[in-house]
């Protein structure tokens, strides 16, 4: 059964949700532009994107009672680490289909930095 | 053949002829669907206004009737659009699909006449039958209900043909296998049962994986050829990238549908399953995002159709924000408890249809009238560029402003009627009189003639842009349709 979020926290709910998936957004773009544009410095900004995201998840699963039982701490586990995946097995899948593309070419921007 | 800039049938293929009529349909219902819109809202403000009339159950209703079926006309003209481009072939069955169209269009117009002259009626098998089916989304009667899979099923016919003589592409197998779901979903919401929780059931069939599974694959067949049609990109990458983004969203968007059993009867295990593909339902967004940067890095927005690409690039933005972040805030079955129902509700559901689909079915009108034109130049320095734009800005922010003002009073909803009342019909009240609610609703209104601003301009753009204009359209250095 779930517990539902307590009348108190209801903007928190809301606000830490929308977090969320906003910080993933900005740490799926800041990651993607760090690479394309071959600008290494950016990449820290995008892992701090990602930390906000963190903490973003963890209030809401606080809020919303997630830690109670096992199965949605589960999901908060699972969210945490797609987040961070996602974004560098999206890249890979990017490099991996623009490779005919690109092979003429100078290997610059689309290359995957190791 | 005319001259350039002028609107002329021979620039077209016989589908893209077709498709055409199509869209010319969906303008008109779109415009139905704002107006209709605008008196639910006055309503909203005032509601004796037109009471005895033209209630606001029947506003709502044809508002949302509008929606869906503008939306439908949009899907059916851009899939025709591009049927000939991607088959290699004329359209199989063309005669058939023109009657249809005729045969659709005039049912629609039956229809939406009933809805309107009879507003009241008895609860029995001859109001299913002839007036109104009753259930929200699809009120379509029994005879229009199977009226409409005919015509899918002939649509249906005209694509898996033309694909099955022709050149058979990715686009093309994926738009055929998703027409398939699409038509066969929509017979889940035609049954009668008196059992509402099992009506409920299987009417979130046809809503839930219409629109966040069939449709997502279908725009997503059309975000494909247009993205070949404005940025050039290669077919095998926008394909292959297809591919990737239907696994993805039937991977999370079919058993997304859980979220919608938490509160109609079903067993609670619907809590786990919802609750866990909700939470997975915006990857394919965090997804796009990362190839959104990557594709622009390597085309740097180069393009041949301005007003177009800008709707597909709205498109990308409102799909993210209208069904990722006003989904996910209130999707989890521990708030959801609160705000399901509520203005929550009309507020992702607005930024979600027009951001995910609407957007997306302009583009297209955009693809279409630049080809009508005799493919004339629609890239920088278009004369009347300004109309085009203040259209999409009006339309966009009045979008916003609306979906803002619903939040506001839905927020205030989910916390006095809801939490506080406990959704008694008291609370009902209460939450409706709060000054948050009614300022909501004053905001929504206001941003709702922005909208309709909006459209007008669109409307007037779409019959004037690129009249004057004699350029051929740019071309891509790297073409990427065939």
């Amino acid at each position: 059964m779930i517990e539902p979020v307590a009348l108190q926290d209801f903007f928190l709910s809301f606000f830490s949700a929308a977090m969320v998936i906003l910080c993933g957004a900005l740490y799926a773009l800041l990651f993607a532009y760090a690479r394309v544009r071959r600008q290494p410095r950016l990449m820290p900004v995008a892992y701090l994107a990602y930390l906000g995201l963190v903490a973003s998840v963890l209030v809401l699963a606080t809020v919303a009672n997630l830690f109670a039982t096992g199965f949605w701490t589960l999901i908060v586990a699972l969210m945490l680490i797609g987040y961070l995946l996602a974004p560098h097995a999206i890249w890979h899948l990017c490099v991996g289909t623009h490779a005919d593309e690109h092979a003429d070419e100078e290997p610059r921007a689309f290359r995957q930095h190791s | 053949m005319a001259m350039p800039g002028t609107l002329d049938s021979a620039n077209l293929n016989g589908g893209q002829k077709l498709a055409v009529k199509y869209f010319s349909v969906a303008v008109a219902l779109f415009g139905a669907q704002i107006v209709f819109g605008l008196l639910a809202g006055l309503q909203y403000l005032n509601p004796d206004f037109l009471y005895g009339v033209l209630d606001f159950s029947v506003n709502r209703m044809v508002h949302i009737n509008a929606m869906i079926v503008w939306l439908l006309f949009g899907f059916i003209g851009s899939s025709y659009w591009l049927l000939e481009d991607e088959a290699g072939i004329p359209v199989v069955g063309l005669k058939l699909g023109n009657l249809i169209f005729w045969v659709f269009t005039l049912a629609v117009a039956v229809v939406v006449v009933v809805y309107l002259l009879v507003q009241v009626g008895p609860g029995d098998q001859s109001s299913i039958w002839l007036i109104n089916e009753g259930r929200e989304y699809i009120e379509a009667p029994r005879w229009a209900d199977i009226g409409i899979v005919v015509c899918v099923l002939v649509f249906f016919f005209n694509v898996a043909a033309t694909f099955a003589k022709g050149r058979y592409t990715g686009i093309g197998g994926v738009l055929t296998l998703d027409l398939i779901a699409l038509f066969g979903i929509y017979l889940a919401g035609m049954f009668y049962t008196p059992n509402i929780s099992v009506d409920q059931y299987w009417w979130w069939w046809v809503i839930h994986l219409w629109v966040e599974a069939t449709w997502e694959v279908l725009v997503g067949c059309l975000m494909a050829y247009g993205l070949m049609q404005t940025l050039g990109v290669r077919r095998k990458i926008v394909e292959t990238w297809l591919y990737i983004e239907v696994a993805l969203m039937f991977g999370s968007g079919i058993l997304g549908l859980g979220h919608h059993y938490f509160w109609i009867g079903t067993p609670e295990y619907w809590f786990t399953i919802g609750g866990f593909f909700s939470a997975l339902e915006p990857i394919p967004l965090v997804a796009m995002v990362v190839h959104s940067v990557f594709d622009s890095g390597t085309h740097n927005m180069k393009n041949n159709n301005h007003p177009a690409l800008a709707w597909i690039i709205a498109h990308a933005f409102g799909n993210f924000f209208g069904a990722g972040v006003w989904g996910f805030m209130h999707t989890l079955p521990q708030i959801n408890l609160y705000t399901h129902g509520t203005q929550w509700s009309a507020s992702h559901g607005h930024f979600a249809f027009f951001g995910a689909y609407a957007t997306l079915v302009i583009a297209f009108f955009y693809l279409a009238l630049q080809k009508w034109r005799g493919n004339v130049w629609m890239s920088g320095g278009l004369a009347g560029a300004w109309k085009w734009k203040w259209a999409l800005g009006l339309l966009n922010l009045g979008m916003i402003g609306m979906v803002m003002a619903m939040l506001v009073s839905g927020y205030e909803q989910s916390q006095i009627e809801r939490a506080i009342e406990g959704s008694s019909w008291v609370g009902y009240f209460v939450a409706q009189a709060h000054p948050w609610f009614a300022q909501g609703m004053w905001w929504r209104q206001v941003f709702g003639w922005m909208f309709a601003a909006g459209f007008v301009l669109l409307v007037w753009d779409l019959l004037t842009l690129g009249r004057s204009e004699r350029r051929p359209a740019q071309v891509h250095s790297e073409p990427g349709v065939h």
